[in-house]
């Protein structure tokens, strides 16, 4: 009796809620019937992506004209668009990667400029999809300088920097809508974006407090992401903090020099190095001399990142040929021939006379990448060496200075 | 699996004369080519009957007058035998040397459509005299177990709008379409103006039957679509009708509207309107009027 009775109930219950997809039908009535961008249609978005994937299904098959006949019938296209609009929306929050395939067939001249928009927006949040990123590649060749815009942004959130050209051409124009979709794209954009703010900053222009600003803005995003779930958005964040450089989030990626992730903690550190803080160029050459090959690997790739960008190990790498340790030497030489450091040139060919036969042989690597004629009697001195492989490496890059 | 087996099956049916298959082709647009091409090659070898078995009983034939636009068109046959009459005098009298492209087919469960041209001469068998033809045709079918059968077909159908002044709208027809509209206003009693087979289109604003929408296959799929539809929206329907025409027997008809339509939302303020044409088909062989085709948004010119 008790049993019949808690089946009433819970079936009493089930019938009174709702399922998913009859929420998200209400919702989406909700959206057709209230003015693109008005609290109503904004609401219905929010709730749509507050269910998440669960109501993506429902959402992607709105894209698709073909879904509006038969008992889905829409004789408006104007509710269509909002439809479509709306959907495109609340899946760019959603971030389904299966959305991507129905979001690019709607970026074409076939739908509304809206929608096109939308739809792009959507690809771009969605985030990096090989057939997304052809589509929208296709874009960039629209007459309508706005579709091009959006088609550079959505490329941009993809990693991909084609549109690099549309997004600075934007920013020259003198038409503020471009310029504040440029502005509002790259800050969507996040770390992917950084790189390209920071170059457009450095340069006279009309938008040089508005990039500025945006800096700032994604600084803070940034500074949150370092606590993300996923490695690869902590990784990105804190590479992108190091592009930014801004001394007040040293604290805050100082703590990721602790992180279980080898390419985080690595990332952290470069960051940090950039900025000059010993922290980070400490880790590095720290890496540079261990005994792990992954590590050392590591340290070169980063400490060379480092050097290229901002030079702010060079001294420290010149020292470094002098290390005690062989392992900090060859590292040294690595990072000084993979950077093309120039001032490094005497303190190279002195090191051509290491004990070390790893340490002789990787400098005269670095000497080749380098290159210029005063390398020239040192490394056909090598060429002798007592060493094969010192000798091998010393042949290759007379090859790289070309005859005398 | 079952798909792939009736498609082997009909592939290995189609006879010598089949139509070529296209690309993106299914079983169910095979059959109604097989169809097209079984009604043509009856012409040409003057079998009424090979040219009947791709004919639905309630047939109904209409006549464009080489224009697109339907205030121009008017019901040529009521029937499958009306239609067979004409056919057998038209093969006893003519040699049809006619071959047969269909450029344009479109499914959505048991309707379809589609357009052919034919093209050749037609021989009088008595004068040899010789007429070139070239026509174009809309068809409509519906699938009744594994067949496609012609329900509806527009001779002549043209392929540009012409002039078309309209006739003047019979009154029956006229206020059957005016208690529609008022259905919809009300928001009840709608199905009931629609035969259970009916077929309703979307022609997205052009003219040319190749760019309509099946849009309801059947009243079954009006009446979930109504249900959902008008659970969150009320219409407001302001209708004239421009052109009727009435068959010899009257019982089959066909009309164009030009009508304001508008609707309001449960959920919210906004408010959706469009200016359309629809064409429309009726049929009384049930004992009252029903619509047997509706086509909305036509591509006719607005401001006439």
């Amino acid at each position: 009796m008790i049993a019949k009775r808690l089946t009433c109930l819970l079936l009493l219950g089930l019938s009174a809620c709702s399922t998913t997809e009859e929420q998200v039908v209400e919702l989406l009535e909700q959206m057709a019937a209230n003015p693109v961008d008005s609290p109503a249609y904004q609401q219905s978005i929010d709730e749509l992506a507050a269910i998440g994937r669960p109501a993506a299904r429902q959402l992607i098959a709105r894209l698709n004209p073909d879904l509006y006949l038969g008992e889905n019938y829409r004789e408006f296209r104007d509710e269509q668009e909002k439809l479509r609009i709306g959907c495109a929306r609340a899946l760019g929050r959603i971030k389904p990667r299966g959305a991507t395939a129905a979001l690019k067939d709607r970026i074409t001249t076939a739908y509304t400029d809206r929608e096109r928009i939308a739809c792009l927006w959507a690809m771009g949040q969605v985030g990096y999809v090989q057939a997304g990123v052809d589509a929208a590649k296709v874009q960039l060749e629209d007459e309508d300088p706005i579709i091009r815009i959006h088609a550079a942004i959505a490329l941009l959130k993809m990693d991909d920097e084609l549109g690099t050209s549309e997004i600075e051409a934007a920013l020259a124009s003198s038409d503020p809508e471009l310029a504040q979709t440029a502005l509002q794209g790259l800050e969507e954009s996040g770390y992917f974006g950084v790189p390209l703010l920071v170059e457009l900053s450095s340069r006279a222009g009309p938008h040089q407090a508005a990039l500025r600003s945006v800096i700032a803005q994604v600084k803070d995003q940034l500074v949150a992401q370092l606590e993300a779930e996923e490695p690869i958005h902590r990784q990105r964040a804190a590479q992108a903090l190091g592009y930014i450089g801004d001394e007040s989030t040293a604290a805050a990626l100082a703590d990721l020099l602790e992180d279980p992730s080898n390419q985080v903690r690595f990332s952290t550190a470069a960051a940090l190095a950039t900025m000059g803080r010993s922290r980070g160029i400490e880790f590095l050459f720290e890496a540079l001399r261990n005994t792990d090959s992954i590590l050392r690997a590591n340290a070169v790739k980063f400490l060379t990142n480092v050097q290229q960008q901002s030079g702010a190990v060079e001294s420290q790498l010149i020292a470094a040929l002098s290390d005690e340790d062989p392992l900090a030497r060859a590292g040294a030489a690595q990072v000084l021939g993979q950077a093309r450091v120039q001032s490094a040139l005497s303190a190279l060919l002195a090191a051509t006379m290491d004990e070390v036969a790893d340490v002789r042989a990787n400098v005269a690597i670095a000497l080749g990448h380098i290159g210029g004629d005063q390398s020239r009697a040192q490394l056909e001195k090598l060429r002798h060496d007592i060493d094969t492989t010192v000798s091998y490496y010393a042949e290759w890059a007379l090859g790289q200075l070309g005859s005398s | 699996m079952q798909n792939a087996i009736y498609l082997l099956f009909v592939l290995l049916a189609l006879p010598p004369f089949a139509a070529p298959s296209r690309a993106g082709e299914t079983p169910e647009t095979l059959i109604i080519r097989q169809a097209l091409a079984n009604d043509i090659s009856g012409y040409r070898r003057a079998d009424a009957e090979l040219a009947l078995k791709a004919y639905h009983p309630h047939f109904v034939a209409y006549e464009g007058h080489a224009n697109s636009d339907p205030r121009a068109w008017t019901v040529l046959h009521e029937n499958r035998d009306a239609f067979a009459s004409q056919l057998a005098a038209d093969l006893s009298s003519q040699r049809y040397e006619v071959t047969r492209t269909v450029p344009f087919i479109a499914v959505r469960a048991t309707h379809a459509i589609a357009t052919s041209v034919d093209s050749g001469r037609v021989v009088d068998r008595q004068t040899s005299e010789t007429a070139p033809v070239v026509i174009h045709r809309f068809w409509t079918f519906l699938k009744e177990e594994d067949d496609w059968l012609a329900t509806g077909m527009v001779a002549d159908v043209g392929d540009t709008l012409l002039p078309a002044a309209g006739a003047p709208a019979n009154g029956e027809i006229a206020e059957l379409l005016q208690r529609e509209s008022q259905a919809w206003e009300a928001g009840s009693g709608i199905l009931g103006f629609f035969d259970a087979n009916f077929t309703g289109y979307d022609a997205l604003g052009a003219f040319k039957p190749a760019s309509y929408k099946i849009a309801f296959s059947g009243s079954e799929e009006l009446e979930k679509w109504l249900d959902k539809r008008l659970s969150y929206v009320q219409y407001d329907l302001d209708r004239k009708v421009l052109h009727t025409a009435i068959g010899p027997a009257g019982d089959e008809a066909l009309a164009v509207t030009r009508e304001k339509v508008a609707v309001e939302h449960v959920k919210g303020p906004a408010k959706h309107h469009q200016e359309r044409y629809v064409f429309w088909t009726l049929s009384r062989r049930s004992g009252s009027w029903k619509i047997t085709n509706m086509v909305f948004d036509l591509g006719l010119e607005l401001s006439d």
